[in-house]
């Protein structure tokens, strides 16, 4: 089965430069920004064309039973770059009722772990985001992915090429998710 | 002063020749408990796929109303379905979502359960004297089960009709979505649950037969899949509301539109290819209603929407808030790139992140809050669009009315609920169209 794991690039377990962990904190930081602030072309410029955004489907299972998702099951996202679109088309479309009032959203990006893969282009890297989300009169939901992303330099810049997300919830306990993680 | 606050006649709650329902079936804690008794402890539910089970020992857990259960398959294939609740005090014996066991252990004190429900020991059972305990009658409460076409179905009501008798001529619908080749279906690996807070009988209802509400609250969803372009102009031509014992499907007969909706091209050319041989099997008419736009639900909380393949129930949770469960059905004859294809199509468009489903939740929500309002819920809800356009149709059974812009669907959920609900037996039931498939086989 296929997964989303880093495959080209097998992780070293090297250690990054403090420099290169500024920069994908930087980058990672820039990418909740424009989510907060619902730019949402300005975060597809920041993905490489050939994008795999995914969070699969969560079970709860006893350990015995226990299995590693693969891109072949249920998900709430399993995206390329042509899916991705779309979705920011349905903002922009002028008719999307639901975001009129907009949602007030909140990005906190944590536990960012930086590592070097063979590829000297690409980094495997942890984190933590904590989604606050605010909407109507008095709403309040909060979401937490763990992410496992590979990020690329491409042409001296860094972009998002894969990202897998961990959902911190068994049922989904909103009505919608209507901001990514 | 007083006033009557809820009625003992649920007939009272509603006039669908009028073309009203009282907005209290939404809200009240009283109703909701007499659902619970009257609706989800005597009909038929839909439990799971049978793909979601094929192993001897699988299991899957769920709920019939609030009460958990477990659907097991046994060795000699079939499946049991009995109550999540160890007979000693009462816990959940499962904590799981699915998987494989041999045996059920309850937690508290080691009371364990075999995946037929039997009771087959106890932890230290040395502090029992002989005589304290007969196993065999300490067993988990079984449902009655039975499937059609691949869905398993439970009631715990012995008294209930036959589930073929229960499905009636909707079965002759229900063969489109898992009758359309020899191989007939599975869902996809996995699942997604969400709560919603709205009244559970909203998801039904708009699945049922709300087509009208996909042209103005999918508007974006839809030109977000369709290049920009929305959904063409109502055309109530071609298209029908069809219902039977409660079950309703809502349809067009272009066979694309809700393939279209998946924007997955090599999907739409795979069912183009097929349907002369579906045709064969089901008839022309079918043939064109799969894929159509259109959307199904089945008495009390199952429903799907053929050609977008969302399956999903709705699981109550108190009369303010529902469980969503859902998933993709596909042909298992399928090649995999194209079960892969409506994977994902079906996922960017119905689940809580899909960009039609996104705005469904919203409107759900606030069409149960704001009956907090006392005078708010004293008011009635609109159900007259179509009232009088009911025609009899030579092929397709059931309550049939023309156009598929309609209440008529929600309608006729709704005095289907109001018969249950006002039931004393089964024999109360009344059965308000004319089968005509009663015991023949629709394929």
């Amino acid at each position: 089965m296929m997964t989303n794991e880093a495959k080209s690039s097998s992780n070293t377990g090297s250690a990054a430069s403090l420099e290169l962990i500024n920069e994908v904190q930087q980058f990672l930081y820039r990418e909740a920004r424009h989510h907060d602030n619902e730019e949402f072309r300005d975060w597809l410029d920041m993905l490489t064309e050939d994008i795999h955004y995914w969070m699969p489907y969560r079970y709860q299972r006893y350990r015995k039973n226990e299995k590693e998702p693969t891109i072949m099951d249920t998900a709430y996202y399993n995206d390329d770059m042509e899916c991705l679109v779309k979705r920011i088309i349905r903002t922009e479309t002028g008719t999307c009722w639901s975001e009129d009032p907009a949602t007030r959203s909140a990005h906190v990006v944590t536990n960012i772990e930086v590592e070097l893969t063979d590829n000297p282009d690409e980094y495997q890297v942890y984190s933590l985001a904590t989604v606050h989300r605010n909407i109507n009169e008095d709403e309040e939901h909060t979401m937490l992915g763990h992410r496992t992303d590979l990020i690329r330099r491409v042409n001296g810049v860094l972009k998002l090429a894969k990202r897998k997300i961990i959902l911190d919830q068994n049922i989904f306990k909103n009505k919608s998710l209507n901001v990514y993680l | 002063m007083s006033s009557k606050r809820l009625e003992s006649d649920y007939s009272r709650y509603m006039d669908l020749k009028e073309g009203w329902v009282d907005r209290r079936i939404f809200w009240e804690q009283e109703i909701y408990e007499q659902e619970l008794e009257q609706i989800f402890a005597k009909a038929w539910q839909f439990i799971a796929h049978d793909s979601m089970m094929p192993n001897t020992n699988d299991f899957y857990t769920t709920y019939m109303g609030e009460d958990g259960v477990i659907a097991a398959r046994q060795k000699d294939g079939s499946v049991k379905v009995f109550l999540n609740s160890c007979t000693h005090r009462g816990n959940k014996i499962c904590y799981a979502d699915d998987g494989n066991t041999r045996n059920f252990t309850c937690n508290y004190h080691g009371w364990a359960f075999g995946t037929d429900g039997e009771l087959k020991g106890l932890s230290n059972e040395h502090v029992y004297d002989e005589g304290d305990i007969d196993k065999s009658k300490w067993g988990l409460q079984q449902a009655r089960v039975d499937s059609y076409k691949g869905l398993i179905f439970a009631t715990f009501d012995e008294e209930a009709p036959s589930l073929e008798e229960f499905l009636g001529d909707f079965r002759w619908y229900l063969d489109i979505m898992l009758d359309q080749d020899e191989g007939g279906t599975e869902f996809i690996s996995g699942g997604i649950k969400n709560y919603i807070n709205a009244n559970w009988k909203f998801g039904v209802e708009n699945f049922i037969g709300d087509a009208y509400h996909a042209l103005w609250t999918h508007d974006s969803g839809f030109k977000a899949m369709n290049n920009n372009e929305g959904f063409p102009p109502a055309d109530p031509t071609g298209s029908y509301h069809a219902s039977m014992n409660g079950h309703g499907w809502e349809f067009g007969t272009d066979g694309l539109a809700d393939i279209a909706i998946l924007g997955q091209p090599k999907v739409l050319e795979y069912y183009e290819k097929m349907r002369p041989k579906m045709a064969e099997r089901l008839g022309e008419m079918r043939s064109k209603i799969f894929g159509s736009l259109a959307s199904v639900s089945l008495f009390p909380n199952c429903s799907f929407l053929p050609g977008i393949q969302t399956f999903r129930v709705w699981l109550p949770r108190g009369p303010h808030k529902f469980e969503m469960r859902m998933w993709t059905i596909v042909n298992k004859n399928m090649p995999d790139e194209i079960k892969q294809a409506i994977n994902i199509g079906c996922m960017q468009t119905f689940n809580p992140a899909g960009v039609l489903e996104m705005d469904d939740g919203e409107n759900w929500e606030g069409n149960t809050t704001v009956n907090k309002g006392a005078v708010t819920r004293k008011g009635k809800l609109h159900y007259g669009c179509g009232i009088n356009r009911r025609i009899e149709h030579e092929e397709l059974p059931g309550i049939v009315y023309a156009g598929q812009f309609n209440d008529a669907n929600q309608r006729q959920f709704y005095e289907r609920w109001a018969d249950m609900m006002n039931a004393n037996k089964w024999d109360d039931v009344p059965t308000r169209y004319t089968p005509r498939y009663a015991g023949k086989k629709t394929v």
